[in-house]
């Protein structure tokens, strides 16, 4: 389990990331979604241990990663962007070296590398030098790497850029077939692959956590009202009639006039409700054929347009105010903790004060006890 | 560490890297030996070590340049800094397989003592304690030499300001004679002359634990920086 707690890493005045919190539960595939420079390598790099936050916590399955660093960089297996290889080494050399990195014992790291390389498919290539290989076989040898010695949680920074389909497909069959024992977070700009693989989804923009939920969810939710595509044998032209006798109906555009004299319509209504069965005993009824009538599905790169588009970007202005807000606001604090120091400290005075007193007045009376004696 | 050390080993030795280093070393130290043998008709392994000394001046860089800087520009800085190894294990690795291609490089130079103690009649105890100072500066050299790749991704310029301050340490003395303490090859001449003092041992090893230490210290930063 990953939990990130109001995290923020500054570069000067610039926000990477600003109070992002989220959580990824073991056994998840966790898809982070957002546009180049929104903060997800900024992130995956936080988590991993390679960047240390500003602020914030960042927990992994219970550990701190700045007390026990140690403990948790031995629980993830990282892909980092780029898929950094050293080139003078071959394959096998390389995840070898990885499996010492992460301190397998020997025991088990001949086996170990074995079931990476296989898994990935590198037999083929497994003494090849790693600056030799192709595109795709790097990305796979940087993976092998990542997943050597079955780590708990798998980090992966775009896994899939620059590969083609086939590969995309594999490497996707891959990550899948990690879902079963492993807790996996994913950064990617490609939408459908994070529709595919991941059940949630984590979308930052600008720094800023925008959603985190179910893929579905967010699928459903990203337009409000039905759009149907369909295409009906109408030769009397009476389809567009059809608006005037559903009042959900909005809007009904002609798309395209096909060939064998069919026409194709998108019709858009500005409800949630379902009204193909209304449509089709209109048209029905008034002699219209339908060969093909569908919902138009909403996909994640709509829930994502919906959610990125119009966030207001922070002027630098309005950066430094909140800065100065903050600081202020912590001067103020300061100032209240000193104030109830200096009250404390009063107190303590007065009480030491009538302890001395009283002790006085013991003595004496001790004493004088002593005389009446 | 030992895996480090045996991959930054596997690195000098499967490039060709290690063996410019070795043989660039060889091939000016030879250079020095006819000089001083023919021209100079001195009959003197201890001798030899002076040259030596310039010699490192320029040729350390060629081991210790790629250390760091390499790494940060290929990325494999993350590999390595996510890995759950400490950055102190990953510095003294790196630095333990430079001074072991640096080993290698002071054993070959032994053949050199073989063909004098054919001809002539060297002492081998001055011989000892030169190359057991030649090491210590050796180690001081690299471990700067690391301190200057750890703090740029450019290997030129890691190697630019390695030579440079090891020029300047040694040129200062020439110009303000109260720096030659600064000055580790005016260290290193005591050696050569048979007298081993612990002041320029103790010198040695604190300059080169000194930049291990800020080597640590530049990378366990450039986490919060970065």
């Amino acid at each position: 389990m990953i939990e990130v707690k109001n995290v923020t890493k500054k570069y000067g005045n610039f926000y990477a990331v600003r109070n992002i919190n989220f959580e990824v539960r073991d056994g998840e595939i966790v898809g982070f979604l957002g546009r180049n420079g929104a903060g997800k390598s900024t992130t995956m790099n936080m988590i991993t241990g390679f960047i240390e936050p500003t602020e914030g916590d960042i927990i992994v399955d219970g550990y701190d990663i700045e007390r026990k660093p140690k403990k948790v960089k031995k629980l993830i297996g990282y892909m980092p962007e780029g898929t950094p290889l050293y080139s003078d080494l071959t394959v096998k050399e390389f995840v070898s070296y990885m499996a010492d990195l992460k301190l397998i014992p020997k025991k088990e790291k001949k086996e170990a590398v074995k079931k990476a390389i296989e898994e990935t498919g590198l037999e083929k290539v497994q003494n090849n030098l790693t600056r030799n290989l192709s595109r795709g076989y790097k990305q796979r040898a940087s993976m092998a790497g990542a997943i050597v010695g079955d780590p708990k949680i798998l980090i992966l920074d775009e896994p899939t850029v620059g590969l083609d389909p086939k590969q995309v497909i594999e490497i996707r069959e891959l990550i899948k077939s990690f879902r079963k024992n492993h807790t996996v977070l994913i950064s990617s700009h490609i939408l459908s692959e994070i529709s595919q693989l991941c059940e949630k989804v984590i979308i930052i923009d600008k720094g800023e956590i925008v959603a985190v939920d179910s893929t579905k969810h967010l699928e459903d939710n990203a337009t409000d009202n039905i759009t149907l595509n369909v295409v009906v044998d109408d030769i009397n032209n009476k389809f567009l009639s059809i608006k005037n006798e559903i009042s959900e109906i909005k809007e009904i555009k002609l798309l395209n006039e096909n060939e064998d004299k069919t026409k194709e319509y998108l019709i858009e209504t500005n409800s949630n409700n379902d009204i193909r069965k209304q449509i089709f005993s209109i048209c029905a009824k008034s002699d219209i054929t339908i060969l093909e009538m569908k919902k138009v599905e909403t996909s994640l790169e709509d829930a994502f347009i919906k959610l990125v588009e119009n966030r207001p970007e922070y002027s630098q202005k309005e950066i430094k105010k909140m800065q100065y807000e903050k600081e202020i606001e912590e001067l103020r604090e300061e100032e209240q903790a000193k104030k109830e120091e200096k009250a404390n400290k009063k107190q303590a005075k007065k009480e030491e004060k009538a302890r001395k007193k009283a002790e006085k007045e013991n003595k004496k009376e001790a004493k004088k006890g002593e005389e009446d004696k | 560490m030992l895996a480090i050390i045996k991959k930054e080993l596997k690195s000098y030795l499967l490039s060709p890297v290690g063996y410019i280093f070795i043989g660039l070393f060889l091939l000016i130290f030879s250079i020095f030996f006819y000089i001083s043998i023919f021209q100079s008709r001195i009959i003197n392994f201890e001798y030899l070590f002076y040259n030596g000394a310039t010699i490192l001046t320029f040729v350390t860089p060629v081991l210790t340049m790629r250390m760091f800087s390499e790494e940060r520009k290929n990325g494999t800085e993350q590999l390595l800094l996510t890995s759950p190894r400490s950055i102190t294990s990953i510095v003294l690795g790196k630095f333990i397989a430079a001074a072991i291609i640096m080993l290698i490089t002071e054993l070959c130079t032994l053949m050199y003592f073989v063909i004098l103690d054919y001809f002539g009649n060297p002492s081998l105890e001055v011989a000892i304690s030169t190359l057991l100072g030649f090491f210590l500066l050796s180690l001081a050299y690299i471990s700067f030499g690391m301190f200057a790749s750890s703090i740029t991704e450019n290997q030129i310029v890691a190697s630019v300001l390695t030579i440079g301050v090891f020029l300047a340490m040694w040129f200062l003395p020439n110009i303000v004679s109260i720096l030659e303490v600064f000055s580790l090859i005016y260290k290193f001449e005591s050696f050569p002359s048979g007298m081993v003092s612990v002041s320029e041992i103790i010198t040695f090893v604190s300059f080169t634990l000194l930049f291990i230490l800020l080597t640590i210290i530049v990378l366990q930063r450039r986490k919060s920086v970065k």
